[in-house]
């Protein structure tokens, strides 16, 4: 897509005095966003804010952004558009560049993954603002280099597609506080739109916007004056994310011959190792001679049938002894996941709910594109039940508002039979009933779109496949809350009926017969017949640590012996503290302890805390037993389950070391072998024996 | 059937309950309130008093839920509630005893039917009724109108009597929520049979047609579904004074239902049918032959309603031929009609014809 519109950009500047712009806006305003008035406002919103991001991810500055929309003039439909950010701001002398220019950047030739990808840029906004209400935009801008900062008009000239500058000063600029900016942007733009609210509303994107970028804090005044407040939830910023080179299997026909035709590189193999990934020098050597080319000739002087040949032995259409060519697989450390803990506050922030599970798939490569795909699953009282679930779909931490069923992480969602994990859906089919929202993101340096308008991702199979396995596996963590829960409301009600209701009636039945209050030992005994684990995980706000209690009860009338196991969130840094049984480590992430016997009548009490988490990290505690008789909430302990996570562990902790080295090895290609191909692929350790936590 | 109104026999039966749960705590047992089955699965006739009446399936309601529990916890603090009013002279409603649980903390009822099903519950276990209880329903009883005599207590404590034609307007007699010998005594009377009307719009047609005067007859309202004082007045009249009762109502099986409780008792009320039915009620219309003969506007038999008539046909009340015949006959043609269809040949067709006609059948006209 990044090549299409970067064609289009080409073209205009090649035929700038016959294409106006209102008439190049008109043409395309559907897949510049500019369509209706409705979308406009959003469009508009998105480039702002998305640039802002992406700045301040540059900077490594965690993003602090206030969007206020406010109402020039009903009848004629106009807004003002005011965003602002903490970003490193624009120098004076290429605020022109940006806010004038069609796509200017760096950009099209690196691939990676960025939020840019998915649109016509700023620029866009200062043109549809120009063509709707003549007047410029305004833009404020401070760099932490000067004292003061750049205010300046931008405006286009229609006629010779140039941006415009006027009235340009410099000031100084402060905060509401009266201190002194230290560095940002503010963009004040006037446009024809209309705000509406609902699922396709500036509020839904921002909102969805602040569930994948945990780190940012965002501020949004609506029409009304009403103001939205999005905090930040971690001061973790996104992690780096380094550029690659395109792979053979990802690459198509143009941009191979436009690759071709800049090249001053003096012979095939070079070209071709130093400009791809993937391709080891024997590889080039054997891609050369599938294609029936010189290694010593110069890829500019290719003529197109050699491009074609070239293409051809790339997608293994063309081979040698019999064989295609063989390929590394691309690096994957060009996609910066947003991770199951951000993932988990970001989602907790904006809905307020019990249960949340998240899970990031490894990730993995598809036609020679690296990509990852994470979702979350969020559920609880707070959200409507008898409506469909909110799907949240996001590309590159962009969200995605339009044509929701024509896309393919719809579609993931929509195969999974949800009704075995206790959300309804007619037939089994389709996007779920019930108080849930299912959070997707797809992170892909190739992220492939059904149209221009970019809202929808299309067709996948590898995509789908690895969407469709982590909605199962959080289908299942859905079910084993649903099943704890019913069982916990149970016990819950047990606990009444022998604490308060039991001896009510026994001391009112006595009461009325003028009869001695009966001893109450015996009954409670039948009642419960069962032995009963009590488990409760809180946030202790003093502590700032998760307390986790658990009780073991006996109502049976024979002693009983038990071990008790838990899990804990060891792998994300948790740390328990205040564990005075002791116990002893069972595997990662599982804590045990040998409990002594208990006689009918008698309890046993495990505390502990956790410390070095935050609020809403962990929730839920699963207790596991050891032991011959049943327990009421707990879950009798498979054996085989803890040699299995053993085993992950150990995988885990192999797989840790190579990949480490292969980081560092990346900078010199010599061999291109830096990443081994085998790890990624089919790595289903992550499937979880505890629903999804792990 | 007299009944004798003891206070003491009342707190000895209801002690029976707490002790039943009583005893289970001191055995080390959960505690238990044993009460007959009260579904139509557990109602079978009484030879000796010509009624339906509970069968001997007992269903045991035990501590070992929540809400059983509760359920056993209220039923102490509705004993020791009967018990004080009892020892004050006072009585309540059942909704003001449903308020009263407020107080109760954990045997606080939930809901008023909550309250109600367990006072039937006190009264199915005990064989008491709710008037031992000192609890009185909140519905209103019939009104009546006919040259009938009664003597009621009033609350000064003095007897009035009253003639159901003279000394009422037209309204007629309020029929009280306790109509047993120590606040109703019938009198006299000059009718030759009582005719119970399903509908207001029919008992207020018969009462301007004067009906009642010219054959002789005492009106009463049922008001829908009678309530219980309705429904042993009637079985009083018809006892004390050996009256014929008429029963004239829609052609639809709840109908057929409200003439079943009037006749051979209700499912609810099975344990003290022989103080509430009128075995020799009978049956007038609108049967399913009506509505062919007269030609009467119908409406479509709406599912539910084939439900009803389909459980009405396994309905042990519904047994003899002549009722399995008119409900099979209903469900045949798919219709029902209501009484006031009859206003179809004007407004004096059900006085001047129909109830004449209908009555011939029976010998009472």
């Amino acid at each position: 897509m990044v090549i299409r519109v970067a064609g289009i950009a080409d073209k205009m500047a090649k035929n700038q005095k016959q294409i106006a712009i209102s008439e190049f806006f008109e043409k395309n305003k559907h897949f510049l966003g500019f369509d209706s008035l409705q979308r406009s406002i959003i469009t508009a919103v998105k480039e702002a804010v998305d640039n802002s991001l992406d700045a301040c991810e540059e900077a490594r500055i965690l993003p602090d952004i206030r969007v206020k929309i406010s109402k020039i003039d009903s009848k004629k439909d106009i807004l003002e558009l005011q965003t602002e950010d903490n970003g490193p701001g624009i120098p004076q002398k290429s605020i022109e560049k940006v806010f004038g220019q069609l796509l200017f950047g760096s950009r099209f030739h690196a691939i990676r993954q960025s939020r840019g990808q998915q649109g016509i840029g700023i620029t866009g906004v200062v043109m549809y603002s120009q063509l709707t209400t003549g007047k410029p935009t305004h833009v404020l801008s401070k760099i932490a280099n000067d004292d003061t900062a750049v205010s300046v008009n931008i405006g286009l000239d229609t006629r010779k597609n140039k941006a415009v500058k006027s009235d340009q000063t410099r000031i100084i600029w402060e905060n509401d506080d009266l201190t002194r900016k230290e560095h940002g942007l503010r963009v004040t733009t006037r446009m024809k739109a209309k705000y509406q609210r609902g699922r396709q509303s500036v509020f839904q994107y921002l909102r969805m916007t602040s569930i994948v970028n945990p780190h940012a804090d965002i501020m949004f005044t609506d029409p009304d004056g009403e103001t939205y407040h999005w905090p930040r939830v971690t001061e973790r910023l996104p992690s780096k994310v380094d550029a690659i080179k395109p792979h053979p299997h990802g690459i198509e026909l143009g941009q191979l011959q436009r690759m071709c035709r800049e090249s001053s590189d003096s012979r095939m193999t070079v070209f071709l190792r130093q400009n791809f990934s993937g391709v080891s020098m024997r590889a080039a050597k054997e891609l050369c001679e599938a294609a029936e080319l010189e290694i010593t000739v110069k890829p500019k002087s290719l003529k197109p049938d050699d491009v074609r040949a070239l293409l051809e032995a790339f997608q293994g259409e063309r081979v040698v002894n019999g064989k295609a060519i063989k390929l590394l697989s691309p690096p994957t450390n060009c996609l910066s996941p947003i991770e199951e803990m951000l993932i988990k506050k970001g989602l907790s922030k904006t809905i307020d709910s019990k249960f949340v599970s998240t899970m990031t798939r490894a990730p993995t490569v598809s036609h020679g594109n690296p990509f990852q795909v994470e979702v979350g699953l969020i559920f609880g009282e707070g959200m409507a039940a008898d409506k469909h679930v909110e799907v949240l779909r996001f590309a590159n931490r962009v969200p995605l508002m339009y044509q929701q069923g024509g896309c393919l992480l719809t579609k993931a969602i929509e195969s999974v039979d949800w009704r075995q994990y206790g959300l309804e859906q007619a037939g089994g089919k389709g996007v779920p009933k019930g108080p849930a929202a299912i959070l997707v993101h797809l992170a892909s340096t190739n992220v492939q779109f059904t149209s221009e308008a970019k809202e929808a991702l299309s067709d996948n199979e590898f995509v789908f496949e690895e969407t469709r396995r982590a909605m199962l596996e959080m289908g299942r963590g859905l079910r084993k809350h649903l099943e704890k829960k019913k069982k916990m409301a149970k016990t819950r009600e047990k606990f009444e009926l022998i604490n308060d209701i039991l001896p009510a009636i026994a001391e009112k039945s006595a009461s009325i017969l003028e009869r001695p209050v009966p001893d109450l030992a015996g009954s409670i005994t039948k009642i419960m017949s069962a032995v009963i684990c009590n488990e409760t995980t809180t946030w202790n706000k003093e502590t700032k640590q998760v307390d986790v209690s658990i009780t073991l009860f006996n109502y049976t009338s024979r002693a009983r012996s038990y071990s008790l196991l838990v899990n804990w969130p060891e792998k994300s840094g948790g740390e328990m503290v205040g564990n005075e049984r002791g116990g002893r480590k069972e595997a990662m992430g599982i804590w045990g302890w040998k409990i002594e016997t208990l006689e009918p009548g008698e309890k046993a009490v495990v505390e502990y805390s956790l410390s070095k988490l935050e609020k809403g990290d962990w929730t839920e505690t699963e207790v596991f037993f050891r032991g011959s008789q049943d327990v009421i909430g707990a879950t009798k302990l498979d054996e085989k389950m803890l040699v299995e996570i053993r085993k992950q562990e150990e995988v885990l902790n192999q797989s840790d070391a190579p990949s480490e080295e292969s980081g560092e090895s990346s900078e010199d290609s010599e061999e291109g072998v830096a990443y081994e191909p085998g790890l990624v692929e089919g790595s289903s350790g992550q499937t979880t024996l505890f629903g999804g936590e792990y | 059937m007299a009944r004798v109104n003891d206070p003491e026999l009342t707190k000895a039966r209801l002690h029976l309950v707490v002790e039943e749960m009583y005893d289970r705590i001191v055995k080390g047992e959960p505690p238990t309130m044993t009460l007959p089955v009260r579904t139509k699965n557990n109602i079978g006739f009484d030879k000796k008093l010509g009624v339906y009446k509970y069968g001997k399936k007992r269903s045991t309601r035990d501590a070992t839920s929540l809400g059983s529990a509760k359920n056993l916890l209220r039923a102490l603090h509705v004993v020791e509630f009967i018990e004080e009013m009892i020892e004050a002279g006072k009585s309540s409603t059942l909704r003001e005893m449903y308020y009263i649980s407020e107080s109760w903390g954990l045997g606080k009822f939930g809901s008023q039917n909550e309250s109600n099903n367990l006072a039937e519950d006190l009264e199915v276990v005990t064989t008491c009724l709710r008037e031992d209880f000192k609890l009185r329903p909140e519905e209103d009883g019939a009104r009546m109108i006919g040259n009938v005599t009664i003597e009621e207590l009033n609350r000064r404590g003095q007897w009035m009597t009253i003639n159901a034609r003279d000394d009422v307007g037209d309204s007629g007699y309020g029929v009280p929520y306790n109509v047993e010998v120590e606040k109703i005594r019938l009198k006299e009377h000059d009718v030759n049979f009582l005719m119970a009307i399903e509908t207001g719009g029919m008992f207020d047609r018969l009462v301007e047609n004067g009906f009642d005067e010219e054959y002789n007859c005492g009106l009463i309202h049922l008001k829908g579904q009678p309530a219980r004082s309705t429904r042993r007045i009637m079985k009083r009249m018809n006892e004390e004074w050996d009256l014929p009762v008429i029963v004239f109502l829609d052609g639809d099986p709840w109908s057929f239902r409200i003439f079943a409780s009037i006749a051979y008792g209700a499912i609810k009320t099975a344990h003290i049918s022989e103080y509430l039915a009128t075995p020799s009620a009978s049956y007038l219309g609108i049967t399913a032959d009506d509505i062919l003969a007269y030609d009467l506007p119908s409406d479509e038999l709406s599912k539910k309603d084939i439900e009803a008539l389909n459980a009405e046909l396994s309905d042990p009340r519904f047994a003899d031929g002549w009722w399995q015949e008119q409900i099979n006959m209903m469900l045949e043609i798919g219709k029902k009609a209501e009484q006031q269809s009859l206003a179809k040949y004007g407004l004096d067709f059900v006085t001047d014809t129909y109830l004449p006609e209908k009555l011939g059948e029976m010998g009472l006209a």
